[in-house]
């Protein structure tokens, strides 16, 4: 049974996969069965094209957040938009949205009264209209073009780093990221009053709505495209009243993001190539906390 | 030590330079061995005790074996074990987990050195964890040596490590003569891994020493049944499942206890279970167990689990055979291979899966229909020992020994064809480099000034001859 | 008295002197070759060039007159404390060994050991920079344990000459040794 023994004659005995019996045959002998427990893509996820596409949407949706957002600082920037109306608007949606995530929320989780939620609300406009003098000066001695250059890296830092998949309540990289990004254009913005507006704003548009459109995405799975699509046709059209160009490249983006790369996934499936076999590592499917508990 | 190897050069050393190379007249070639891996004594495992096992058998069969290691400690330079098996600790940099930091060059100068002077035909490289050891097999392949590479380790294939770091083999085996895989899935995981020949891939299990692990019933309690768990403490070896099956298996025998021995991360799971189950006379952790003292705690019970999530070959479980307890364990990698049915019960490795299996063994024992344990052992022993292992590597030798190392442009062609577009060119680049490196080093220092070593193993070994005569000074 | 002609481990030629005074005492003399005139001619040659380079774009002749300062005094440092032209090890029997290296300059450095304290001379085998070299050993004695070694003093550091002419001195020693 050596290396160099070689095939032989075909022998009557047909090769076992075992290592305890000494068996006719070289020990570089490779059977017709040799990585016949090879499998190929076991784990593989079919994905339906449509409901990709549903996934994707959220994606769209942050990036039309992020675009409605630069629209309403562009419009305050060059005091189109008194901060009233913003403060009035955002008033109008936040007690909208509240309600409509009472409403979805069938039971209060937590512990959390609506004694506290007003508190916290309280506690964090009385913070944010008594600092937003210091805010405003806060980048005064920074070129406008590191502000805007930052704000460009913070931004995208969110986008990349929103946890798509549990949305609720979103990851504080990403929160931190487009606050970080808030406060740095705010400040570059003519009054301490527009300031306040655009950071209760900012508060509404990266903080609250991820977590109203969680609760949407659970509670009423059929509501949730529609608000999607209704907030990035909302950011294309704001973007259109200020620049057509750049609302134009934003559709595309959208689209692209929507319809096209769903698509490359689940074509692209069928050039996966996963190796498995008996050398995995076995996972450990149960859940054994319970025994510690 | 100084006084033996004194002794042995003052009475033979001039004989052997005068006499220069006296040919021995056996009938199989012998061959100038070098065992190269980052892992070898001081520290303990699979792997070390397969080389030093494998070496002591191969230089009672008549070769000249050395072993190259990396310093350990205070343990460097030049030392001899048993047998008069040398062993060089060079001082190369530790990296990460004892493996050595390689940047393809470095252990050039010196790995040259020892295979020059130790006149080496065959560097037999062990572990793909180990960079030296793939250092070794790149630096023998520039300078014309024949190689063998020994994989004791099964990878997956899924996340990003795992195909860098089979990449890296791909690179370092697609011109080496010969791979010896330890079992059949070992052999087909490194085939798909390298994308090798199967052809040079010979399967050669690991063994077991059957002296050391013998039964002695009278050393276990049989008034209650104990399951003995033998493995390093970590998340591979399956201990959260161990940490389930205790609290299930404890509630329903009252009698049932176990003894776990070995340390780990994974020892905190093991005692969370204890203390919330109160479980401390029944559940005794031994901690780090020396190897000595294996068998000792081995045949005080009556089962023998192992959880593994990945093996590429037991050794555990054949010594837990041989010293005559019944094994159950999982069903993963090469262990349905290991041992034949009547003396395992393969489980899944689930909680419920291996609940069951032992609880089978259980009602076996209880009822007496179980094989005495001198029975098991007289089944195990003849299975797996080392002095076939040596056979057998021996013919892969022999069969390398007739094989041509390719000349370097055929190498650079094989990198470039094998490895792909680009990791192809990259190490073909390096190879090149080597070469000229080591044209340097032959520059620098000719062959003819490095000082032949004088044989502690082999066919012309001067211990053998004078080892055990008594020096007075 | 006898003269042999070896190599060190570069392949350098050294010769080994060995002087038989009496039947238990001898003396071993490894002689490095010479200062080559050749050698210090391009040393100073390639100073002093790189020198008058520098004084050419500086026009500062302080440059000049510490080029030949810096050879001169580089010179004397170097057949004072490094260049060793012969080591010598002289072993009488029942007394003891004196090891000692004469430098260029005519400097010696001498140690002497007991033969109370030496328990034995070996070849050993080290590994110096990038190579595994043989070297000649004593080993001494720990005074707490006479089994133990305490210490390893290597001979001929300088000259390091290969195997052949260990072996050489290492047999006329161990010929002394085994008569006391």
């Amino acid at each position: 049974m050596g290396a160099d023994s070689g095939p032989g004659a075909p022998s009557a005995v047909p090769w076992r996969k075992v290592l305890y019996e000494r068996q006719p045959f070289p020990d570089n002998y490779v059977d017709r069965r040799f990585l016949e427990e090879l499998r190929r893509n076991v784990r593989v996820r079919h994905y339906r094209y449509w409901g990709v596409v549903r996934e994707a949407g959220l994606v769209a949706q942050q990036l039309s957040c992020v675009a409605a957002f630069l629209t309403l600082w562009w419009y305050m920037d060059q005091s189109q938009l008194s901060p009233s109306t913003l403060l009035m608007a955002g008033l109008l949606f936040a007690l909208l949205g509240y309600g409509l995530y009472e409403a979805l929320g069938a039971s209060r989780g937590g512990g959390r009264t609506r004694l506290a939620d007003l508190q916290s609300a309280a506690i964090f406009l009385a913070f944010t209209f008594g600092f937003s003098p210091v805010l405003k000066t806060l980048t005064e001695s920074v070129s406008t073009d590191t502000v805007y250059a930052m704000s460009a890296m913070m931004l995208l830092a969110h986008l990349v780093s929103f946890p798509y998949a549990q949305p609720s309540p979103p990851g504080s990289l990403s929160l931190n990221a487009a606050l970080f990004a808030s406060v740095c254009l705010a400040s570059r913005l003519p009054g301490a009053l527009h300031t306040f507006a655009m950071l209760t704003c900012a508060l509404l548009v990266f903080a609250l709505w991820p977590c109203l459109l969680h609760r949407l995405r659970d509670r009423a799975p059929w509501g949730f495209p529609w608000a999607a699509a209704l907030v990035s046709l909302g950011s294309v059209a704001g973007l259109a009243s200020l620049s057509p160009g750049g609302a134009l490249l934003l559709a595309v983006a959208l689209l692209t993001l929507t319809l096209l790369c769903p698509l490359l996934l689940v074509r692209l499936q069928r050039h996966k190539d996963n190796i498995h076999g008996p050398w995995d590592e076995a996972e450990i499917h149960e859940d054994l906390s319970h025994f510690l508990q | 030590m100084g006084q033996r190897k004194r002794a042995a050069i003052r009475d033979s050393l001039a004989n052997q330079i005068m006499d220069g190379i006296t040919l021995g007249h056996q009938d199989s070639p012998k061959h100038n061995i070098c065992m190269v891996s980052d892992f070898f004594y001081p520290n303990m495992g699979g792997v070390e005790s397969h080389i030093y096992q494998l070496s002591q058998c191969l230089i009672e069969r008549g070769h000249k074996v050395i072993i190259v290691t990396h310093a350990y400690g205070n343990r460097k330079g030049i030392r001899y074990l048993t047998n008069a098996l040398k062993v060089y600790y060079l001082p190369l940099q530790v990296m990460y987990n004892q493996s050595t930091a390689t940047t393809c060059f470095h252990s050039l100068p010196l790995l040259r050195c020892v295979f020059v002077r130790e006149r080496i035909t065959v560097v037999h490289a062990h572990s793909s964890f180990s960079a030296m050891a793939h250092d070794s097999l790149f630096h023998a392949k520039t300078m014309g040596l024949n190689t063998v590479f020994t994989d004791h380790s099964l990878f997956g294939f899924a996340d990003v490590s795992s195909v860098l770091t089979n990449k890296l083999l791909t690179v370092s085996l697609c011109d080496t003569s010969h791979i010896i895989c330890v079992s059949y899935t070992s052999k087909e995981n490194t085939v798909l891994r390298a994308a090798l020949d199967p052809e040079i891939v010979s399967v050669i299990p690991n063994a077991v020493d059957p002296t050391d692990f013998t039964p002695d019933p009278s050393q276990r309690d049989d008034s209650k049944i104990t399951i003995v768990v033998i493995s390093r403490l970590v998340y591979r070896k399956g201990i959260d499942l161990l940490g389930g099956i205790i609290p299930e298996l404890c509630l329903k025998y009252p009698q049932l206890h176990f003894l776990i021995g070995g340390e780990g991360p994974k020892r905190i799971v093991l005692e969370e279970v204890r203390e919330k189950y109160q479980l401390h006379d029944r559940v005794r952790l031994l901690g780090a167990l020396e190897h000595k003292d294996v068998r000792n705690v081995l045949i005080q019970g009556h089962i023998f689990l192992n959880t593994s999530l990945t093996e590429a070959f037991c050794m555990a479980i054949v010594e837990g055979a041989s010293c005559g307890l019944q094994v159950v364990s999982t069903r993963v990698g090469g262990i349905p291979e290991v041992l034949p049915k009547e003396l395992i019960t393969l489980c899944e490795p689930t909680v419920s899966s291996l609940c069951e299996g032992l609880e089978m063994v259980i009602a076996r024992q209880r009822a007496g229909t179980v094989p005495p344990p001198a029975t098991i052992h007289s089944r195990v022993r003849t299975l797996y020992t080392w002095r076939n292992v040596a056979e057998r590597t021996e013919k892969v030798y022999d069969r390398v020994a007739k094989e041509t190392v390719q000349p370097l442009h055929r190498r650079l062609h094989r990198l470039q064809a094998h490895c792909g577009p680009v990791a192809g060119c990259i190490f073909a680049f390096i190879a090149v480099l080597d070469f000229l490196f080591l044209l340097l080093l032959q520059w620098l220092v000719p062959d003819s000034v490095i000082d032949l070593a004088v044989d502690a193993s082999g066919p012309h070994a001067l211990w053998k001859r004078s080892g055990n005569r008594k020096h007075s000074v | 008295m006898t003269e042999d002609e070896f190599t060190d481990i570069n392949g350098k030629a050294i010769s080994l002197q060995c002087q038989s005074h009496s039947n238990f005492c001898r003396e071993f003399t490894v002689s490095a070759p010479k200062l080559s005139l050749r050698r210090i001619m391009v040393y100073t040659c390639s100073v002093w060039l790189v020198a008058y380079v520098v004084f050419f774009f500086t026009q500062n002749t302080a440059v000049l007159s510490s080029a030949i300062f810096i050879t001169l005094v580089g010179m004397m440092l170097h057949i004072h404390f490094v260049k060793i032209d012969h080591e010598t090890l002289l072993i009488v029997g029942s007394l003891g060994v004196q090891v000692s290296s004469s430098y260029a300059s005519g400097r010696e450095s001498t140690t002497f050991i007991e033969m109370s304290k030496i328990k034995d001379i070996v070849i050993n085998e080290a590994i110096y920079m990038q190579r595994v070299i043989y070297s000649l050993c004593i080993l001494l004695k720990d005074p707490s344990d006479p089994g133990a070694v305490s210490t390893v003093v290597p001979l001929f550091q300088s000259s390091k000459p290969r195997l052949n002419c260990l072996v050489k001195v290492y047999r006329s020693c161990q010929e002394i040794l085994a008569q006391c």
